[in-house]
């Protein structure tokens, strides 16, 4: 099994230190609007290996999972989760243990 | 022909590689381990930003720093499993996984420094690169293999509980 994010981890824990240091860092952090999660496309990566990763980590089914990385080989790049913060954190933190380029923006 | 990395029925996997290409393997995974703890430059693939968004560098920062040690943490395992079943006739799962983990991490580094792209022309036999190459598109052939065999044991349809569907 995969370790969980430090971040998470620390945030989650009784007496959040992580949470002390992040005071105030930007407001539109703090509000609702959820978090997405991107995978972009990179020359390296097989495809048949970005979509058995995005089957593993998500559980979604061979053909969501292809057309996933159909649309980050095609378009460059694919929403591929969403949620909190802290789950998005977790999914990017997954993503590059399997050597993904991901990384996390709020909606807009 | 049986595929040269097979699931057993004992649930072990068998392996059959060549030697050579065991010991060249094990080498590339030695000389990974360190270079990922000395944050050599050519290991920066492997540690992508969250947040790519400069306003957002304080955050990418934090995040950084807290996630930074079980990233490395989780590459070197693999190849340090790899280092240590190189020449092994059969892997349990989990040794699969850091394999593939492994061998996705060899790829990462060597297409990086290769600077490899989706339509390149393989350098020719004459190239200084072109040793470095051949071992880039072995991996991938291994890599393939690897992934063949454990997508095997993943469901088609998905697992039911699935997480949000951003589709």
């Amino acid at each position: 099994m995969s370790p969980p994010a430090a971040s998470v981890v620390a945030r989650q824990g009784g007496v959040a230190p992580a949470e002390l240091e992040r005071p105030d860092i930007d407001e539109s952090l703090t509000t609702d609007r959820p978090w997405l999660v991107i995978v972009w496309n990179d020359p390296i990566n097989l495809m048949s290996f970005v979509t058995y990763v995005f089957q593993k980590l998500f559980g979604y089914s061979k053909e969501k999972a292809t057309k996933l990385m159909l649309d980050v080989h095609t378009k460059g790049r694919a929403v591929v989760s969403s949620g909190t913060r802290e789950r998005a954190e977790l999914d990017v933190y997954r993503l590059h243990e399997h050597g993904l380029w991901a990384t996390m923006e709020q909606e807009g | 022909m049986s595929a040269p990395i097979r699931k057993g029925k004992n649930g072990r996997y068998r392996v059959r590689i060549d030697e050579t290409a065991r010991t060249v393997l094990q080498d590339l995974a030695r000389q990974l381990t360190p270079a990922i703890s000395a944050h050599d430059p050519m290991t920066k693939r492997l540690f992508p930003p969250a947040y790519p968004d400069p306003m957002l560098a304080d955050v990418e920062r934090e995040y950084r720093g807290l996630v930074e040690t079980a990233l490395v943490t989780h590459h070197q395992r693999a190849l340090e499993t790899l280092v240590a079943t190189a020449h092994a006739e059969s892997l349990s799962e989990e040794e699969v996984h850091d394999w593939l983990s492994a061998v996705e991490s060899m790829r990462l580094v060597l297409g990086t420094r290769l600077d490899v792209t989706e339509d390149m022309t393989p350098p020719g036999p004459d190239d200084p690169n072109a040793a470095e190459y051949a071992l880039y598109e072995y991996l991938g052939g291994l890599q393939y293999l690897l992934v063949d065999t454990l997508a095997e044991d993943l469901p088609d349809e998905g697992r039911p509980d699935s997480p949000f569907d951003p589709l």
